[in-house]
Formats: structure tokens, C-alpha cells, sequence
């Protein structure tokens, strides 16, 4: 059971953290100065959440936070490819935040129960932030989708393209079944059935058509795109060139 | 054209026996918007109880100077109805505190006349400036949602800028420099 634990503390700290780096992207860039602080906390705060899943793998297992972070390579990394994609325009920015926010914000509300304490714990911690993020990210999809023409149709675009990359976020992880019988972590499907119950009525209320498109092929966390590569290059520049041992 | 969002004043009441001060101002395209901004720019720690975003052209503002040289409302139509009015002064011009505060309600049919009824009714400070404006321009901060806008908050570390010193630490290179 440990096993599958590490595996899905890994899964959930990436996410975070590779969605974290690339919203961190926005910063300086952001449409408005008011949303460029917005969604530069936004981006602390989902690294933040990275740090504390990957503090209870480090009880778990002994792994070093740091080392996971800045000297893994990219086939090792298990996070959804959703996160990782270049962050793009703002349409697709706020259309990937929004379906993020929405699967935490499901998850969080079983996992605050979890029968793994820690778990229980950071999930209790994490909540509102998430909450504020679902809050954020959902205002600026209805504004976007019911605004003008031009922005109304980029999102439809960007929603058409990686409706199921969101699909990832569900794609169960080796040995969750463990995991989901002892009660620490909810099932996928069910996750995702309450998901699309958030989701589908506010992008209609937001004027926007989910996909009729099956999932993704290479559906686990195993496989990448190439944009994870160029990612992680960028991130953990500094700490190759300068080694594990600097202390900073 | 301009393609800036309207701006908003922000007032935030951060305990219970405190008014609701101006914090600054944001830009929204709506009230929702602007209280999430709001959220984002000036309540993001320490601590926040409630917020209020008032449209800035729903403001109508005067200065001490401006009444002194002579200031008389305008004329309203007497048709219009009576409606609260909330008041704001600044009361100090101390460099920490410099706070437009939310002070008390005026029943009036124009932020003029809300003003002139405000001269009678909290007459005997010392006030720098006035603010007026009518109680339903103000939206406030859903206390349903006091947990996700406020809570995440109080449990981050903050440091006030009086923590780096800058005065003090000016004050010396300066010292230095000119000995």
C-alpha cells in the first residue's frame, strides 16, 4: 500500500507544482495588473500545495522535496500533461485553470475525510485556497465565454482542443484500487462524475459546448509531451549548473 | 478610447470594532470582479473580515480646503426620494494612518445634500476629506464566502514593511554619506 501511497502523493505534488510553474509564467504578463497579482498567488499558492504533498511523501518514503523538484528528468515526473502544456493565451490559461480547480475542488471535498490523517490534514489546509481558485477561475470563464465574439470563440477553441486532457486527471495511477478500498483516496470515476456535474452546467450557463471526444490514448501519467522537456530545462537550470550540494 | 475597466474604491474592515477603511482602488469590469481584485491586491494577509467595492464615479468627494472657500449644494430636485448615504472622512494626515474612514449613514436625495446634512451631523472634527455616497452602490463581500476569499489568509506568513527598516536604514546611508 505504501507503494500506490508514494505513487499518488507523487501524482497529486506534480500537478500541482508543473501547473504552478507554468501559471508562474504569467507573472509581469497577466491582462491587468490586478490580475497579474491575482494569478501570481494563484501560481504560489498551487507550488505551495506541491510542497505539501511531497513533505508526506517525504515521511513515507525519505525522498528529498528538493531533489524530486530539480534534479528529476521528465520520464519520472507524474503529472497530467494538462499541466505542463505551454501556457498559451489567456482563453486557454483560464479554460485549463478553471477544469483543474473544478477536479481539486471535487477531490478536496472527499479527500478532507481521507482515513490517512496527513492527508486528511493537507486537504483540510488546502481547501479554501482551492475554493478561491474554483471562485476565480470560474468568473473569468462565464466573462469570457458570454464577452465578445472574439473571446467567446477562443475559448469554444481552446475548451474543443483539451476537454480531454482534463479527462487525464482522472486516469487512475497502479495500485489506487488499495487505496480507494481503505478509504484514503476517492475513486476516479466517481471523481470525475462529480466533476462533469460542476462542470458541464457552468460552461453551458457560460455558453460554451463540451466535446463530444473520447478520451486520450496515452491516458497515464507515464507518457508526456515534449513541452515537459523544455519545462524542466528552464526550472531546474540553476540547480544542475550549480548541484545538489549549494546550499541556498 | 479608453479600454481601461471602471475603477473601484476598496474599504475593508479588518475586526469586528473597526470601521470599514479605504484600502485603494481596483479595476473591474463588475462588482464581482472587483471584489475578488480587491481580495487579490489588498487582503491577501493578514487578516480580513469584510470588503466593500463602491464604483469611483458613485464617489463624491471635498476637501477641507474646497469648503472653506465656500461650498453650497446644489439645488435637488424635490422629487427625488430620500436614501442612506454612507460618509467617509479622513481624519489625519499622519504619514501611518492616513485612512479614508467609513464614519456614519445620512438620509439625502444627492451626495450634495448627503454632504451639507454630514457638515451638521459629525460637525466638530477635523477632517482633510469627505467622501459621500450612496448606500447601494456598495456591494459587499458575501459572508458565505468569508472562508475562501479571507481564511487562506490568516494561515501565511506576512511581514509588515516596517519589518526592513527602510527609514531608519535610509536615514543612516545618508548620515554616512554626508559625514
Amino acid at each position: 500500500m505504501n507503494a500506490a501511497l508514494a505513487a499518488k502523493l507523487l501524482a497529486l505534488a506534480d500537478d500541482e507544482y508543473v501547473l504552478g510553474h507554468r501559471d508562474s509564467e504569467w507573472c509581469g504578463h497577466a491582462p491587468i495588473l490586478e490580475e497579474d497579482i491575482a494569478f501570481a498567488n494563484i501560481a504560489q499558492d498551487e507550488i505551495g500545495h506541491a510542497a505539501l504533498w511531497l513533505n508526506l511523501l517525504q515521511d513515507l518514503t525519505g525522498n528529498d522535496p528538493d531533489r524530486l523538484i530539480f534534479f528529476r528528468k521528465a520520464a519520472d515526473w507524474r503529472n497530467a500533461q494538462l499541466c505542463e502544456l505551454p501556457k498559451g493565451d489567456w482563453a486557454f490559461t483560464m479554460i485549463r485553470q478553471y477544469l483543474f480547480d473544478a477536479a481539486e475542488l471535487v477531490r478536496l471535498a472527499e479527500t478532507v475525510n481521507s482515513t490517512y490523517k496527513p492527508v486528511a490534514e493537507v486537504s483540510t489546509k488546502i481547501r479554501p485556497e482551492e475554493l478561491y481558485h474554483y471562485r476565480h477561475s470560474s468568473n473569468w470563464v462565464k466573462r469570457l465565454g458570454l464577452g465578445t465574439e472574439e473571446s467567446h470563440n477562443r475559448m469554444q477553441t481552446e475548451l474543443d482542443e483539451f476537454w480531454p486532457y482534463a479527462l487525464q486527471l482522472f486516469a487512475p495511477i497502479a495500485g489506487e484500487e488499495d487505496l480507494i478500498a481503505e478509504g484514503i483516496v476517492p475513486a476516479p470515476p466517481a471523481l470525475q462524475t462529480a466533476w462533469e456535474g460542476v462542470v458541464r452546467p457552468w460552461l453551458a450557463d457560460s455558453g460554451l459546448k463540451v466535446p463530444n471526444s473520447a478520451q486520450l490514448a496515452a491516458i497515464n501519467r507515464q507518457h508526456h509531451t515534449e513541452h515537459l522537456i523544455t519545462l524542466l530545462a528552464d526550472m531546474q537550470e540553476v540547480a544542475r549548473v550549480e548541484g545538489p550540494e549549494v546550499k541556498w | 478610447m479608453d479600454t481601461q475597466w471602471p475603477r473601484w474604491e476598496v474599504f475593508e474592515k479588518e475586526r469586528p470594532d473597526w470601521p470599514y477603511r479605504n484600502a485603494g482602488s481596483v479595476h473591474a469590469p463588475d462588482a464581482e470582479m472587483a471584489l475578488e481584485n480587491a481580495r487579490d491586491v489588498f487582503v491577501r494577509r493578514p487578516r480580513c473580515l469584510s470588503l466593500w467595492v463602491v464604483p469611483a464615479s458613485q464617489i463624491f468627494t471635498k476637501t477641507a480646503q474646497e469648503l472653506v472657500a465656500g461650498w453650497e449644494p446644489e439645488a435637488v430636485d424635490p422629487t427625488r426620494p430620500v436614501e442612506p448615504y454612507l460618509v467617509f472622512q479622513k481624519q489625519t494626515q499622519r504619514a501611518t494612518e492616513t485612512f479614508v474612514v467609513h464614519v456614519g449613514e445620512v438620509e439625502a436625495r444627492s451626495s450634495e445634500e448627503a454632504l451639507a446634512a454630514a457638515l451638521e451631523k459629525f460637525a466638530g472634527r477635523s477632517v482633510f476629506v469627505w467622501w459621500m455616497c450612496p448606500a447601494r452602490a456598495i456591494t459587499q463581500s458575501d459572508e458565505a464566502d468569508a472562508a475562501a476569499m479571507f481564511t487562506p489568509a490568516e494561515s501565511k506568513p506576512y511581514r509588515h514593511p516596517q519589518f526592513y527598516k527602510v527609514v531608519t536604514q535610509l536615514r543612516e546611508i545618508k548620515l554616512k554619506a554626508s559625514e
